[in-house]
């Protein structure tokens, strides 16, 4: 036995390969999705206890969750992708990445907020979020937050990590045109910094290093508020954007049934009350919400932007902010 | 000679697949950027847009003056710290030897969010002391400050040992012949330390360079653009950019192997005969008067680099409001208690992180003790290859580590693939910790005598006995601290996991990551704290078994 050592060596390393591999290949459903991480533990867990099919999920940010799903396009790993800005779905869709599926579940979901091939998980909409006890006036609309009481004190989400944002920057762009970047550049020069995804730009307002959010999702901050700290989520005069969270089925899916069983349950009731209980607005009507409705907000107009301009839109946002 | 064959060739392979694959993954993309579809066209299509772009520019400035920056920071600390501790009998020496220790297990990302509670407005030291450090934190100068003081440590060991060795003797001739004790400091005591000190901030400046979580989270706010973050900003972020990715992470490979290969330049033939067959002691320096000021001094340092940035982690996980700030009524387990009623995910995380710490541990351990083993004065064929291999990765950031495999592993002709599973998280730990191992295994090889290994194999022992035999109880002592420093390293790798970890699976540092992501600061907190609490236990353990086992 005089080789032994090393065939032990390379047995324990390709076994710890192996085994690797073989965990990957349990018949498990893979769903990458925006945030909040809360809910989708809830879903996955109610899934799970309902359908027995185990979930695996991989939740990051809407850019971090787009840029993987790319990354694998030659070796397509996830079956659903939630993410929290529509326009993804519908660049995705007429890519032609995706499956066409219409849940029973989504007969009492509005039309706007479905499509042959995705359908809205629960909605939220864009405000600002302002630290109450920061000694700043309370803001009205957007452009309060370049006045000099608002200086240094301002921060915004990246719109290139967070879906959300980045739908607040195009509405923004399509309802104002030049007059949102010059809104951009009061801003910036008011000192206005950007600063990561949005819950990331929320964490200086709650310990009151900056005074606003500018244009944080709500959600996040309904659910802190829930906790107890004291900050407020108001939605802008002038009107703001709502995003809704599209659900869709990869072409590419290995486990598609599964993927569409998921998809009905996120549309039941039990499913849309875990989107309720996340501060969501669900995206069924019949199912009741802890929070103002799109419907009582002042809303931007809405149009579809194609995929380059929203490229342009990033690339000059980065500009405006300096960022690489 | 047949096994030494089968254990080169062995090591050879494991280190093909750990180390070089990625590379040579990353070095075609950068040529070729249609890689991802099959293609090879347009070679160097992507180089002349990239390189000649000013932001490229912007980000090797703002890289190299940050690992400047962090090299100098060190060095104020590090050398007059490490020279008292070297030279000086310094009261309470042990403690603070331990406590410089600590930043080595406080992740970076989180010593840097612990300093943005800490320092900016309204954070905890306004809160306390009615001032705040906002904008000094969220400038390039704070970035630099930050991470130089969880590097100094580097710089303070490496000068303390260093002139410990050397000890007074030589200053002490100096003495004799009539030169003043800051005469003979500066031309005896420190030149004799100078390789040392040029080593250890020549490794400072190249963990600047490669640090991902700093940059990361104080970054965007301080206007420091670095190469690490615009990497993974290429990768990770919608659109991606395989080919600039690629490019960037070449960039960034030249300045750390340009670093590392004037770190070794330094080193070599700089050895100084300092001991000599007699064994002299080494009587350290009587303080005096100094006592006290010195003691202040250490105090300080470890105050600011250790004590202040754990209180405010501490601070943060035992809040209830964020909001409400330092107060009695504002304490609360919630976050402790959140972490563990959360579906286990926490637990799972904790796991997850133990488990491949202590997989990589034994893996990095296992290749790197073959690798020094075949490289230690045998003649092996491709032993250069062996040690060029097993050292590269000292000089490879863990985004561009992170950007090979994806780019190596993602292809669809593998028949099968560890992406998409825990196994592409070992092979990235692994890589990237692997020179632990084989430095010390190397150190301790090069003191064991060549005959006790011969003896073996005149008996009759074939060279895969004689190195488990003789060889591996010999280095076992250097080989399990590697293991530790291995463990505790790979238990917080925070930028490869992020770009590797398959969907299901989470590691300690995505976890607060993310928590952190989603503007749960103090479950983040309670988790960083959970985890630097169990890595300094197994720490504290593990120096306790070996002292119990020398003494």
């Amino acid at each position: 036995m005089t080789y032994a050592p090393s065939s032990k060596l390379l047995a324990t390393l390709f076994m710890t390969l192996t085994f690797g591999l073989a965990s990957g290949q349990a018949k498990a459903l893979t769903v990458y999705t925006a945030g909040p991480g809360g809910l989708i533990k809830q879903l996955a867990a109610g899934f799970h206890e309902k359908t027995g099919i185990k979930v695996d999920v991989f939740q990051a940010t809407t850019g971090k969750v787009m840029a993987r799903l790319e990354a694998e396009a030659a070796n397509p790993r996830a079956d659903i992708l939630i993410s929290a800005s529509w326009d993804t779905a519908q660049d995705l869709d007429q890519r032609g990445w995706l499956m066409p599926y219409e849940s029973p579940n989504a007969a009492q979901v509005p039309a706007r907020f479905k499509a042959p091939t995705y359908v809205a998980q629960g909605i939220s909409a864009l405000g600002i979020v302002w630290n109450t006890q920061s000694g700043t006036p309370e803001p009205r609309d957007w452009a309060d937050l370049t006045g000099p009481q608002f200086k240094q004190v301002v921060t915004m989400p990246d719109p290139a990590l967070s879906g959300a944002s980045l739908d607040l920057l195009l509405g923004l762009q399509n309802a104002q045109g030049d007059a949102a970047w010059k809104l951009f550049e009061t801003l910036r020069d008011n000192g206005m910094t950007i600063s990561g995804p949005n819950a990331q730009a929320l964490t200086p307002v709650l310990q009151g290093a900056k005074a606003a959010v500018f244009g944080a999702v709500d959600y996040v901050s309904y659910a802190s508020v829930e906790k107890g700290e004291s900050i407020k989520v108001i939605f802008p005069s002038s009107g703001t954007a709502i995003a809704p969270r599209p659900m869709m089925i990869l072409k590419t899916a290995r486990q598609a049934d599964e993927a569409r069983k998921f998809i009905d349950y996120v549309l039941s009731e039990d499913g849309q009350r875990a989107v309720a209980d996340a501060w969501l607005m669900p995206a069924r009507q019949d199912v009741a919400a802890k929070r103002p409705l799109f419907k009582d907000l002042a809303l931007l107009p809405e149009t579809s932007v194609s995929s380059a301009s929203r490229a342009d839109v990033l690339t000059r946002f980065g500009r405006v902010f300096g960022q690489h | 000679m047949k096994s030494l064959f089968i254990l080169a060739g062995a090591t050879l392979a494991a280190l093909g697949v750990l180390v070089a694959l990625p590379m040579i993954f990353v070095a075609l993309q950068a040529v070729f950027p249609h890689l991802a579809e099959g293609s090879l066209q347009n070679p160097f299509g992507a180089w002349s847009a990239t390189l000649a772009n000013t932001a490229t520019l912007t980000l090797v400035g703002g890289t190299l003056k940050l690992g400047l920056g962090v090299a100098a920071v060190s060095a104020a600390i590090g050398i007059p710290l490490g020279a008292l501790r070297g030279l000086f009998k310094v009261p309470l020496a042990r403690l603070w030897d331990a406590l410089f220790l600590v930043p080595f297990l406080l992740p970076p990302y989180i010593a840097a969010l612990s300093w943005t509670m800490a320092l900016q407005p309204r954070g905890y030291l306004e809160q306390v002391a009615g001032f705040n450090l906002g904008p000094l934190l969220f400038s390039p100068a704070g970035v630099t400050l930050a991470m130089g003081l969880a590097i100094f440590p580097v710089v303070y060991f490496a000068v303390s040992r260093s002139m410990a060795a050397t000890g007074a003797r030589m200053a002490d001739v100096a003495r004799v012949f009539g030169a003043g004790p800051w005469r003979a400091f500066l031309r005896v005591t420190l030149p004799l330390a100078l390789p040392a000190i040029a080593a250890s901030l020549l490794l400072a400046f190249t963990l600047a360079i490669e640090e991902y979580g700093v940059p990361a989270a104080l970054g965007s706010q301080a206007g420091v653009a670095v190469l690490t973050t615009a990497i993974e900003r290429r990768l990770a972020d919608w659109p991606i950019d395989l080919p600039g990715a690629a490019l960037l992470s070449l960039v960034l490979v030249a300045l750390a192997l340009t670093a590392y290969a004037i770190q070794r330049a330094v080193l070599a033939g700089r050895g100084f005969e300092t001991t000599t067959g007699k064994p002299a002691p080494l009587a350290p320096g009587k303080l005096g008067a100094w006592r006290l000021p010195v003691a202040l001094l250490f105090g300080a340092v470890a105050l600011i680099a250790v004590a202040a940035p754990l209180a405010s982690m501490l601070a943060a996980a035992f809040t209830r409001h964020v909001s409400a700030g330092l107060s009695p009524s504002n304490l609360t387990l919630a976050n402790f208690a959140a972490l563990f009623d959360a579906r286990g995910e926490a637990w799972e995380a904790l796991s997850t992180s133990l488990a491949l710490a202590t997989g990589t541990a034994l893996l990095a351990g296992a290749v790197g003790l073959l690798a020094a083993w075949c490289v230690a004065g045998r003649h092996v064929p491709g032993a250069a290859v062996i040690d060029g291999l097993a050292l590269l990765p000292a000089a490879l950031p863990g985004v561009v580590v992170g950007v090979g495999l994806i780019l190596a592993w993602n292809q669809p002709f593998w028949p099968a693939t560890p992406y998409g599973t825990w196994g592409i998280l070992l092979l990235s730990y692994t890589c990237l910790l692997l020179p632990y191992p084989v430095r010390y295994v190397s150190a301790a090889l090069s003191q064991i005598g060549a005959n006790l290994e011969a003896a073996a194999r005149v008996h009759g022992a074939s060279a895969a006995r004689a190195l488990r035999r003789i060889v591996l109880p010999l280095v076992l002592p250097g080989l399990a601290a590697a293991m530790l420093m291995v463990f505790a390293v790979a238990s917080r790798e925070l930028v490869t996991s992020l770009l590797l970890a398959p969907a299901g699976v989470q590691t300690v540092s995505i976890y607060v990551w993310r928590q952190f992501e989603q503007g749960s600061v103090g479950e983040g907190m309670a988790m960083a704290a959970v985890a630097v609490a169990v890595s300094l236990t197994l720490m504290l353990a593990a120096t306790l078994l070996r002292r119990r086992q020398t003494a």
